[in-house]
């Protein structure tokens, strides 16, 4: 008896022989990988010593346990890039690495605009902006951020 | 009148069928009567009506004038771009009553052009979500399926500034549905028909994602096309500024007139722009269209699937080729993008410390103390979340492990398009979203890191690449939302793209909403 | 070798009052109490750049203007504003780099560089860490003073672009800081060298050296009163044989004496504290602040060519071609000094002093032009120890010198073939800068200040006191020679001072002997 019905390797579904299988090459299932777990590294505690450097340097708070729970939880997702293997592959920092960067000439074109550029603060004295006395570390408050930062 | 496209706008205030005031008035009425779905922060009517005044005057002058591209035309911008005098917020507390002393480059090249500012559109803080429900001035409504009640319309009132900052600040018990982000207040807008179109910005698809929700085209132009002299940045090396329109014509429109090199941006090519109108008709046989098989990822709601199906089957029974590609690393982009984008977040918001502009904490013990007070104060969750993760991040110790590894997974991305591209493939066809525009409260219930993750899985990998790409309304759900089709070109393509898009356009004819009804509610 | 207290130190320089912090801890005491302390000490020199306006905006770049006029809604950290690359700072640059005999980097990279201060508007600095303009030169330098002379070289680590900070006034009674960001965003060239210093003195000699080469390819005016050019010193301490001992940095020194004196002092402070608790260095990544160094996104790398590589160019951009600036490149202090040497076989210290002082040089060659058989020798020494002596108790420099080369030259004529003295020689140049119009020749004509250098007049004076002094003849005679001296100068006496006094000695002399 001949065939006369083939099974479409692409969509799996049975056709004559005669005519042409039009297949969707849209996927009828998703794909992805699941992530191995064994293959990223773990998410580390953030101690209180990443706790007091973190907000030194970004001069901003975490503010309670949900602030540490956001950081780990991003940890954990960057972490996962550790699936890749990127071994010999040059970091892309720009799309435009092989266009030539623009050179301006060197002319005056610009500034002699004093009155914009203080129109937005808010304190100024006599055309200058002003700060308070810098070089003075932030105080270390005494937080509490439950039992995920060790030492504490 | 607010039901034609932009083009068709345009052809009419050039031939004096409609005068730019009466455009004008029915735009701001419009505007007036969807209120509620929250789509603007800074109405500027004034400027508006006196912009549509000066055109008609110009009109009625005995010499002739350089009747230019876009006279009389009203659009609306996102608040993250810059506009002389007019206060631009990012829909933060920090930049709550910042009033910037120049125009963003692209911005200028509108209105160089003859079109006018109708208002600065809401956005989730700072550009970081998607859903437009992260900015102090409260959530945008889709205008899709939105229940305009005249009880509705009269609870409508300013909201004090005092009261946002939390998430859940919405209390309606209505379950409406987001407008996508962060550009939702543009796509809101050009659905509801307030203006013709609008410009957002596109990081992760933050346009292209609200254009899918809202039924709109989304357009996001390659990488370098478009100057960002203006654009307060989320990410420098992925954000480009971006197109709403109603019709692919529109959007070609507008970005003829945007693009091209810019002096004070660095990262916008050199190379000469040549101005191109797109043709009616294209000779679908010399296509080939690629399906890359990772976009079936796992959440992709049927709906979404069938439309993406439905296209790419269209397409081949129209003769062009269609074949199906791999893009393998497409599901570790968006965690790239999360490592990148908290990274140039650290160090984009390092200005914000209320000496020069901006919001000023009142502790003037020490600069430490100010600044931190000042970013305490001005900052959300989001912003700060990802902050302290970008420093993380880029500490010494872990630059190698997190930011250069990302960087090396950029690359991967960008070769995997190129590598399409180079077997034959002219265009490829993907959905935009997961799903269609979610309610609300089921966005909410997820903490903004995770939706992003999820919504913009799609989207996101042309912003590492820089490729150029396009969401266009195809059909409704089932449950009567659109579906947006994301098409992805090649770099500097862009007229290729969206000839490709305006043809799959024409064979869809998607029904824009209407609201004209709106205009008989008191 | 066990690691026990941590130490941390703070101090406030006397020289630039800024407050820095020496890191260390304790370890057993060795028996190396006997070996000297050496220290070793490398710079870092910020100069900024020479240009009309800004490294990354269009600002102007001028000292002294009105608070906060020459800044641009860029440099003040507007959000949306993006930085554009001065082409003129990136050619002085590369000018720079060559004259130190740097390699130019083809491709290099800009960075931001993140720490919080309140003259630093976005909270960053652009910067090149990772791949600068330039690496590995050399500058030839000397070391002289009274007593020693020394040639050096010192090695160059890098060169790279980068953007200076605003100022702040510190208001210590009402407890604020008054920012001008007029001097932030322009461009500096970061020049770090090896530590191969030894001391106070050496380094300063470098730094007088490398002010001098920037001031000749006028890439940095160098004033560093007006803090056009700063040094950071780092300071290691060490006992000969062992590993470096604790760093210091000091920073913003803004004159070649503070950077003198203020290695001078840190070496024996440094030393004085080792002698009393035997320290041992930190390894530098704990101390470090961390930046956080991350690539600028919105400059794309920076692409320089040679005459090969730029054929390949098709774009109409304008390109740096690092060939054309080669040759661009002036004569250096180090070529002009070997030039003198070998054209007027003049000693290595005098050619020194020379290209030391600004305008000298120009000023000897003309003289050489105009007199080309005087002696070279004879012209540089009167010059340096002569002209600039008179030229500073006048208060006047080498460019308002009222001595016309020319007549110069004539002096030096004058003096060459004896007919005047040494002494008389510096009496006509005094009479020279009061009558700048008499020639002088003329001068020593009016004055009578001819030598008599005719042996038989000579002859007849010594002969007149020889005649006169018979006592002072035997003891002469009888082995003691001083008497010659004492003849020759009443010869000389007798001359009116006229006398010649190589050749009325060597008459004198005959006389003796022969008599």
């Amino acid at each position: 008896m001949l065939l006369t019905k083939l099974t479409c390797r692409l969509c799996f579904q049975r056709v004559s022989r005669n005519k042409n299988c039009f297949c969707s090459k849209v996927p009828k299932t998703p794909i992805w990988e699941e992530v191995d777990h064994t293959r990223i590294p773990n998410v580390p505690q953030i101690d209180q010593e990443m706790i007091n450097h973190l907000e030194r340097v970004s001069l901003v708070e975490f503010n309670n346990q949900a602030g540490i729970e956001r950081l780990s939880k991003a940890i954990e997702s960057a972490n996962k890039l550790h699936m890749v293997n990127t071994d010999g592959i040059e970091p892309m920092e720009s799309v435009l690495e092989d266009r030539m960067l623009y050179l301006r000439e060197d002319k005056v074109t610009d500034g002699k605009c004093k009155q914009e550029v203080l129109s937005n603060a808010v304190k100024t004295i006599e055309d200058y902006f002003v700060a308070p006395p810098g070089n003075i570390p932030l105080k270390t408050k005494e937080r509490d951020y439950g039992s995920n930062s060790n030492g504490s | 009148m607010l039901s034609l496209t932009l083009k068709e706008a345009v052809h009419k205030l050039r031939d004096g069928s409609i005068t730019a005031k009466d455009l004008c008035e029915k735009c701001i009425e419009r505007l007036n009567k969807t209120q509620q779905l929250n789509a603007f922060i800074t109405e500027t009517v004034d400027v508006s009506r006196d912009s549509a005044a000066e055109t008609d005057k110009r009109r009625r002058k005995s010499k002739p004038m350089r009747w230019r591209k876009l006279e009389g035309l009203p659009i609306a911008v996102k608040d993250n771009f810059c506009t002389t005098g007019i206060r631009t917020s990012c829909a933060t507390t920090m930049l709550q009553n910042y009033i910037p002393p120049y125009t963003a480059t692209v911005v200028q090249r509108l209105q160089d052009e003859g079109a006018y500012l109708i208002g600065k559109t809401n956005m989730d803080e700072f550009a970081m979500g998607s859903g437009s429900v992260d900015g102090i001035h409260g959530p945008v409504r889709n205008p899709w399926k939105y229940k305009f009640t005249s009880s509705n319309l009269e609870n409508q009132q300013t909201k004090p500034i005092e009261q946002v900052s939390m998430r859940n600040y919405h209390t309606s018990t209505d379950d409406w549905h987001i407008a996508g982000g962060s550009s939702g207040g543009s796509a809101a807008a050009v659905a509801s028909g307030v203006c013709f179109g609008a410009l957002g910005s596109d990081t992760g698809g933050s346009t292209r994602n609200p254009a899918a929700y809202c039924g709109v085209v989304g357009f996001k132009p390659t990488y370098g096309m478009l100057s960002r002299h203006g654009l307060v940045p989320l990410v420098n090396s992925m954000d480009v500024p971006a197109l709403f329109s109603k019709t692919v014509d529109d959007a070609s429109i507008l970005f003829n007139v945007m693009a091209g090199h810019d002096v004070h941006d660095s990262t916008t090519v050199t190379d000469e722009f040549n101005h191109f109108t797109l043709p009616d008709n294209m000779n679908i046989k010399d296509l080939h269209i690629g399906i890359p098989k990772e976009y079936h990822a796992p959440g992709l709601s049927k709906d979404v699937h069938n439309a993406w199906e439905e296209a790419a089957d269209m397409f081949e029974k129209a003769g062009a080729k269609v074949t199906q590609v791999s893009l393998p690393h497409t599901q570790y982009s968006i965690l790239c993008y999360i490592v990148l984008n908290c990274c140039e977040v650290a160090s984009n918001m390092a200005r914000y410390d209320g000496i020069e502009f901006g919001h000023r904490a009142a502790n003037e013990d020490s600069t430490e103390e100010l600044y931190a007070a000042t970013r305490h104060e001005g900052f959300n969750d989001v912003v700060r979340g990802r902050i302290l993760a970008g420093n993380y991040f880029l500490l010494r110790q872990n630059y190698e492990k997190y930011f250069a590894k990302a960087m090396q997974v950029r690359r991967l991305i960008s070769e995997d398009f190129k590598k399409v591209y180079a077997s034959g493939v002219d265009i490829l066809l993907t959905p935009t979203t997961l799903t269609t525009a979610p309610t609300y409260k089921w966005f909410t219930e997820r903490d903004n890191r995770t939706s992003s993750e999820e919504q913009d899985i799609f989207t996101q990998p042309v912003n590492m690449a820089g490729v150029p790409a396009i969401s266009v309304p195809s059909k409704l759900s089932t449950d009567g939302l659109p579906i947006g089709l994301q098409f992805i070109g090649q770099n500097f393509k862009d007229k290729e793209l969206l000839t490709i898009a305006k043809w799959y356009e024409q064979q869809v004819q998607f029904k824009q909403l209407n609201l004209d009804y709106l205009d008989n509610v008191s | 070798m066990a690691a026990s207290m941590q130490k941390i130190s703070s101090h406030i320089c006397q020289l630039c009052k800024r407050r820095y912090l020496t890191f260390s801890y304790k370890r057993s005491s060795s028996n190396s109490k006997s070996k000297p302390w050496k220290s070793v000490v490398g710079l870092e020199i910020h100069a900024q750049i020479n240009t009309e306006s800004k490294l990354f905006s269009g600002a102007e770049n001028k000292f002294g203007g009105p608070t906060n006029t020459q800044v641009s809604l860029f440099d003040a950290a507007f959000p949306g504003t993006l930085p554009v690359l001065n082409k003129g700072c990136v050619e002085a640059g590369v000018l720079t780099a060559l004259a130190l005999r740097c390699t130019v980097n083809k491709v290099s990279k800009f960075d931001r560089k993140h720490y919080f201060y309140a003259d630093l508007p976005a909270g960053y600095q652009i910067t090149q860490q990772r791949q600068p303009l330039a690496v590995k030169g050399h500058v030839d330098y000397c070391i002289s003073d009274k007593n020693s002379f020394e040639t050096k070289t010192a090695n160059i680590t890098q060169i790279q672009l980068e953007q200076d900070s605003g100022k702040s006034l510190h208001d210590e009674k009402d407890r604020i800081s008054l920012i001008d960001l007029n001097r932030c965003g322009t461009g500096l060239m970061e020049i770090v060298t090896e530590p191969d210093f030894s001391d106070g003195t050496d380094a300063s000699a470098f730094v007088k050296e490398l002010q001098k080469i920037l001031q000749t390819i006028q890439t940095c005016d160098c004033k560093m009163e007006e803090g056009s050019l700063r040094v950071d010193a780092n300071i290691s301490v060490h006992k000969s044989g062992e590993p470096l001992g604790i760093r210091t940095e000091v920073k913003n020194l803004n004159s070649i004496k503070s950077v003198s004196k203020a290695i001078s002092f840190e070496n024996e402070t440094r030393s004085f504290d080792n002698e009393i608790d035997e320290t041992v260095p930190m390894r530098d990544k704990e101390v470090k602040t961390d930046y956080r160094f991350m690539p600028e996104p919105n400059l794309p790398p920076l692409h320089l060519f040679d005459s090969e590589s730029v054929k390949t160019v098709s774009s109409k951009m304008s390109v740096i071609n690092i060939d054309d600036i080669q040759q661009k490149l002036p004569p250096l202090p180090e070529d002009t000094r070997k030039r003198l040497e070998q054209q007027y076989s003049l000693k290595r210290r005098d050619v020194a002093v020379l290209v030391d002082n600004s305008g000298l040089v120009d000023y000897f060659e003309d003289v050489m032009r105009l007199s080309p058989t005087t002696s070279a020798k004879l012209v540089s020494n009167f010059i340096i120890n002569q002209l600039l002596g008179v030229l500073n108790d006048r208060k006047l420099t080498i460019y308002k010198c009222p001595v016309k080369t020319e007549d110069f030259g004539k002096l030096i004529d004058l003096l060459h073939t004896e007919e005047i003295s040494y002494s008389t020689s510096c009496k006509v140049l005094d009479e020279m800068f009061e009558h700048p119009n008499i020639a002088p020749e003329d001068i020593v004509d009016q004055k009578d200040w001819r030598q008599i250098s005719d042996t038989q007049v000579l002859t007849n004076i010594c002969e007149k006191v020889l005649e006169e002094h018979p006592k002072l003849i035997s003891k002469y005679r009888k082995g003691k020679l001083k008497y010659l001296h004492t003849l020759v100068n009443k010869a000389v006496i007798d001359s009116n001072n006229k006398a010649n006094p190589r050749i009325l000695k060597q008459i004198m002399e005959d006389l003796l002997d022969n008599k």
